[in-house]
């Protein structure tokens, strides 16, 4: 589930705000917005703003994610196209930031820190940018990385039951900085 | 993640406060280690057929000495006895007996110092419930970041034993759960199992660490850092295994034979994730029953070290 805030008390940065109104109009078009919010979001979908562009291209894909392409059949290929192009790069954790004591100090704080934490979902050290890579080859590898088994059924010892290793799926992958 | 345990437990409350859960986590934690107990619970993996098992416990000295046998399909059985662990599995009328490096099983979930997982996790009282004829009382864990999965325990009203364990993911999807069908507390008079056959210890203490990890997920430790000998693997690697005291995740490390493609593996299910990569001249696999920020962040951290007295 997305997340939508608004922060009144400074003016984002325009990468931030771009990055803002597309997750707003995403939320949008999945019916994840809350009404206060969608009211002056959609004022804003006017013939020609930037907004509305975005809601259009967020409406095809899910269209054709839900299958109703059917009246643009080269759109599911354009789509698709575009996302066989962008293999997922990995990239490092972030360093986590060192906890200033005072934070922790105060009850109010702390609770505060809590409830914010369940109503925005797990989400506040994301570890790794998941990116385009034009460069990189993309698609599903057919081939697994050699015989897997050996480490699946050790990594068994710490199941809580006994049970026999899972079938996997495999994915090509490019690690950000490595050359890998 | 609060949606799908939300769906579990209706009525779930405000967490706990940080004092009130760590309490909860480890009553929930002891019960399995200080109680005598023999049932049958079933384990299911997702959609998947479901199997039943066999489990015998009783407190020793060393902490507890517990029986745990399948009995669906395989001949399968894991004892834990002296703080040792060992597998034991019937296949093809050859049994193999091999140590485990962990010495716990359902319900002994939770870890020795339970009450610090309430910094990753907020906890929650749900409704009560009954579980093999038992009432209990549902317990909520959902994680706090990215890092682990959520569960919804059902903790035996006097005694606190889980009797009931789910795990489920960021959409609220259930991964994989465990339900006593039958139970009864007390030790009660049963025939001496088989004794083990002798059961070299097949993992020793890593000796140098060719590989360094940056920084790990909050909570995360390593626990575990073996040279072991794997199925199927002609040379020994090196296992080590981090965890938070519930979620585990394995790293092995091995010489790379040849130029390691960077892969990303995932079950059915996306329970357990995969990442193998190249780190200087090793091949790093790691996996774990994870969500896959976790075993990203790990394999994105680790590092070469240059040998000791190496020119830098």
């Amino acid at each position: 589930m997305k997340s939508v805030t608004t922060n009144s008390m400074h003016t984002p940065a325009p990468a931030q705000a771009h990055e803002a109104d597309a997750l707003a109009v995403s939320a949008l078009v999945d019916g994840e917005l809350d009404d206060a919010l969608a009211r002056p979001l959609l004022r804003r979908l006017a013939p020609g703003g930037p907004e509305r562009e975005c809601f259009r291209e967020y409406s095809l894909i899910g269209d054709t994610l839900r299958g109703l392409d059917h009246d643009m059949p080269d759109l599911t290929n354009r789509v698709m196209a575009a996302l066989e192009g962008e293999p997922t790069l990995l990239a490092p954790m972030r360093k986590p930031h060192r906890q200033r004591p005072a934070l922790w100090l105060a009850a109010a704080a702390v609770a505060a820190i809590t409830w914010g934490l369940w109503s925005a979902g797990p989400s506040p050290e994301s570890p790794a940018s998941l990116a385009a890579n034009p460069n990189a080859t993309p698609a599903m590898a057919a081939n697994a990385p050699g015989n897997v088994m050996p480490y699946l059924a050790a990594h068994q010892d710490f199941a809580q039951a006994v049970v026999s290793p899972p079938e996997m799926r495999f994915t090509r992958v490019t690690l950000a900085g490595t050359g890998q | 993640m609060l949606l799908g345990l939300a769906a579990c437990g209706a009525q779930a409350a405000e967490p706990l406060p940080p004092a009130e859960a760590a309490a909860w986590l480890q009553r929930m934690a002891d019960a399995p280690r200080r109680l005598a107990y023999e049932g049958v619970f079933v384990f299911q993996h997702g959609d998947a057929a479901m199997q039943s098992l066999q489990v015998a416990n009783r407190p020793a000295v060393s902490g507890k000495d517990s029986r745990l046998t399948a009995m669906d399909g395989l001949q399968r059985e894991v004892r834990c006895t002296q703080g040792v662990s060992t597998s034991l599995m019937t296949e093809g009328g050859q049994l193999k007996v091999e140590r485990r490096l962990n010495n716990r099983h359902f319900p002994d979930l939770l870890p020795v110092n339970a009450g610090a997982l309430a910094n990753w996790y907020a906890v929650r009282l749900g409704e009560f419930s009954r579980v093999a004829g038992l009432d209990c009382q549902q317990v909520e864990l959902a994680p706090k970041d990215v890092f682990r999965w959520g569960y919804v325990l059902c903790a035996e009203k006097d005694t606190a034993l889980p009797l009931k364990a789910a795990m489920i993911n960021e959409s609220g999807r259930l991964l994989m759960q465990y339900t006593f069908a039958e139970i009864r507390f007390g030790a009660t008079p049963r025939s001496a199992p088989a004794p083990l056959p002798e059961t070299p210890a097949n993992a020793r203490p890593v000796a140098s660490e060719r590989v360094g990890v940056k920084n790990l997920p909050p909570g995360f430790t390593r626990i575990t850092a073996v040279n072991r000998k794997l199925p199927n693997k002609s040379n020994e690697v090196e296992h080590w295994v981090f965890s938070d005291g519930l979620t585990h995740i394995s790293l092995f490390l091995e010489p790379a034979s040849h130029p390691v493609e960077s892969m990303r593996g995932q079950s059915k299910l996306g329970m357990i994730n995969m990442l193998t990569r190249q780190v200087g001249p090793m091949q790093a696999t790691i996996l774990g029953d994870a969500p896959w920020p976790a075993v990203e962040a790990i394999a994105m951290s680790l590092e070469a070290r240059l040998p000791a007295g190496a020119p830098r």
